[in-house]
């Protein structure tokens, strides 16, 4: 009985959910009209080329105008790529999946990524209905090939008697939840990420967690921190309790080496003198007497889910937010790493030395929502997204968003403006 | 006539549910009770999607928000993101393994790496306890296909 009840909770969820995606397929839609003279093609990227896995393609229109999705322009329009797929049915919208890849925002190169082997790959110009011109303009079908690489990446070597090791930390120590963290590595030369040197690598520390398997990337996550820029240090925040802490070196491109350059994993105890130790982060950038801003973890980001810069939306439409190698806390909570959104609605970003203001153009959200329904009047709008801590005051540095331009229009991103 | 029937066992199957809720409060911990209209959903991947192997989960949440494990805030959870499982029973924390992933800082994307093949996601709310709510907040369960 207990099963049944969620899978029918589930039922009516599935009944709901599709509705609203599965109408205005099938109906021939009107094509904007081409100069016969405009042209199409990929910039250095010839037929039967052969490309790296991951690559930058570049695209080159002329005779048309790229303007961002949405935007009526005559003889304007954005680019398509369409990966391994033949030519989608010219007379309506072009899908929008991973075999075809759309620059709404007027993009005019993109970095994509391909499995080893052959692949076909073709430009297709739309209108800002995402519909094909007419006649179509639209590029050379050409087909690259991605070497075949060995199925297990080929292990750097490490010297033979190379170790990483814990300094002034010994198994079954006891640490305050912020506490430092110093790595040592003998026989092995620390390099950053990314450059390759014989017998080099960087440290990775693994937080309660095993090893991860040895032939791959190291993965990168809250459980195995990465010091890609060759740090041999850090400012660990951990909640009281046991935890275990491991070093294992990884090479240029995160891969353990042969053999695997791994420190004892040993285990420590975190004793909860978190109010003392929080309540005085360091701040190196604190500004006369103002509030300490909270320093922010390395690589934090926060960006737009939807909509993205230049998008077409309908006046009332969800904002959504995305966050980077942090989480998320109410505001007043005070954790490590943690902070909450606020939306900057067409206003620049604020003092980063002060708490955000909260008005009508700094929306907080200090319940720890992850989306907003956002009303606008129609016309062009700025949104930008800023984290901040318990305070509401922004990190050092600031994780802060692009900020990007919408067009509100009562249709949309269906709307069709007539010139 | 079969679909009177199908709600009719609806109703008695969420009669009964309740009943058995009530039943176990006694000696369960009490549930934080979720709002009407709270949804966890994937933003990325979506089901049937094929995938690398090494992927970024994406999480949004509807008509609630995003509390680090352990803060006890009212409308407010933590991500817990189910591989190749099923949930387990609504009134027990959820367990943690290596299938029953526990975004326990407010995290809303998680970093995944999956051996290829089908497998399995389902979102599932928590709340400063690890256990769902009541009603329990979770997402549909959706299939990818790691290449």
């Amino acid at each position: 009985m207990l099963r049944l009840a969620p899978a029918l909770l589930l039922l009516v969820l599935a009944v709901a959910i599709p509705l609203a995606g599965a109408s205005a397929q099938e109906r021939a839609r009107q094509r904007s009209p081409a100069p016969a003279t405009a042209r199409l093609s990929f910039i250095g990227l010839a037929d039967k080329a052969q490309v790296p896995a991951k690559l930058t393609v570049r695209f080159a229109i002329s005779g048309m105008e790229v303007v961002p999705a949405g935007q009526a322009v005559r003889n304007g329009g954005h680019h398509h790529l369409l990966i391994d797929t033949e030519l989608p049915p010219l007379d309506q919208p072009i899908p929008s999946d991973f075999n075809h890849v759309h620059f709404g925002g007027g993009q005019t190169e993109a970095e994509i990524a391909l499995t080893p082997g052959k692949h076909t790959l073709q430009l297709l110009f739309a209108d800002h209905n995402h519909v094909p011109h007419d006649p179509p303009i639209m590029s050379e079908r050409i087909t690259v090939e991605v070497p075949a690489i060995p199925a297990e990446k080929p292990r750097s070597a490490a010297a033979p008697g190379a170790r990483v090791f814990f300094i002034d930390l010994q198994d079954g120590a006891t640490i305050p939840s912020r506490a430092k963290i110093r790595f040592g590595a003998e026989g092995i030369t620390v390099t950053p990420a990314g450059i390759s040197s014989p017998n080099g690598g960087h440290h990775h520390l693994l937080v309660d967690t095993e090893l991860p398997a040895l032939d791959r990337e190291i993965p990168s996550d809250f459980n195995h921190l990465h010091f890609g820029r060759g740090q041999t240090e850090v400012e660990l925040s951990l909640p009281p309790g046991e935890h275990t802490l491991q070093l294992l070196m990884g090479d240029h491109e995160h891969v353990p080496h042969d053999p695997p350059v791994v420190s004892q994993r040993i285990r420590v105890r975190v004793v909860g003198d978190a109010q003392a130790s929080v309540a005085t982060p360091p701040a190196p950038h604190a500004h006369g007497a103002g509030p300490a801003r909270t320093p922010s973890p390395n690589d934090a980001a926060v960006y737009f889910v939807y909509p993205r810069d230049g998008d077409v939306i309908y006046p009332t439409s969800t904002i959504r937010f995305g966050l980077r190698n942090m989480g998320v806390a109410p505001a007043g909570v005070a954790k490590p790493n943690t902070g909450h959104h606020h939306l900057l609605v067409d206003t620049g970003p604020p003092s980063f030395d002060a708490p955000i203001p909260s008005d009508l153009n700094h929306i907080h959200f200090g319940g720890g929502q992850t989306e907003y329904r956002l009303t606008l009047p129609n016309g062009r709008h700025t949104l930008q997204l800023l984290l901040a801590d318990e305070n509401h005051l922004p990190y050092d540095p600031p994780v802060i968003s692009q900020r990007i331009t919408v067009i509100v229009a009562p249709g949309g991103p269906n709307a069709r403006r007539r010139r | 006539m079969l679909r009177t029937r199908i709600t009719a066992a609806g109703l008695f199957a969420l009669m009964a549910w309740q009943g058995i809720l009530q039943d176990a409060a006694a000696q369960t911990p009490t549930r934080s009770p979720a709002p009407p209209g709270a949804q966890v959903y994937f933003h990325y991947p979506i089901d049937g999607l094929s995938v690398p192997e090494r992927f970024t989960v994406r999480i949004g949440l509807r008509g609630m928000g995003v509390a680090p494990a352990g803060v006890n805030h009212a409308r407010t959870g933590h991500h817990h993101l189910l591989i190749d499982t099923d949930p387990g029973p609504p009134d027990q924390p959820i367990p943690s393994d290596y299938n029953n992933i526990h975004l326990g800082n407010g995290q809303t994307e998680v970093v995944v790496t999956l051996p290829k093949g089908r497998h399995t996601l389902q979102l599932l709310l928590g709340d400063y306890n690890h256990t769902p709510h009541n009603p329990p907040v979770m997402s549909q369960k959706i299939t990818v296909n790691v290449r």
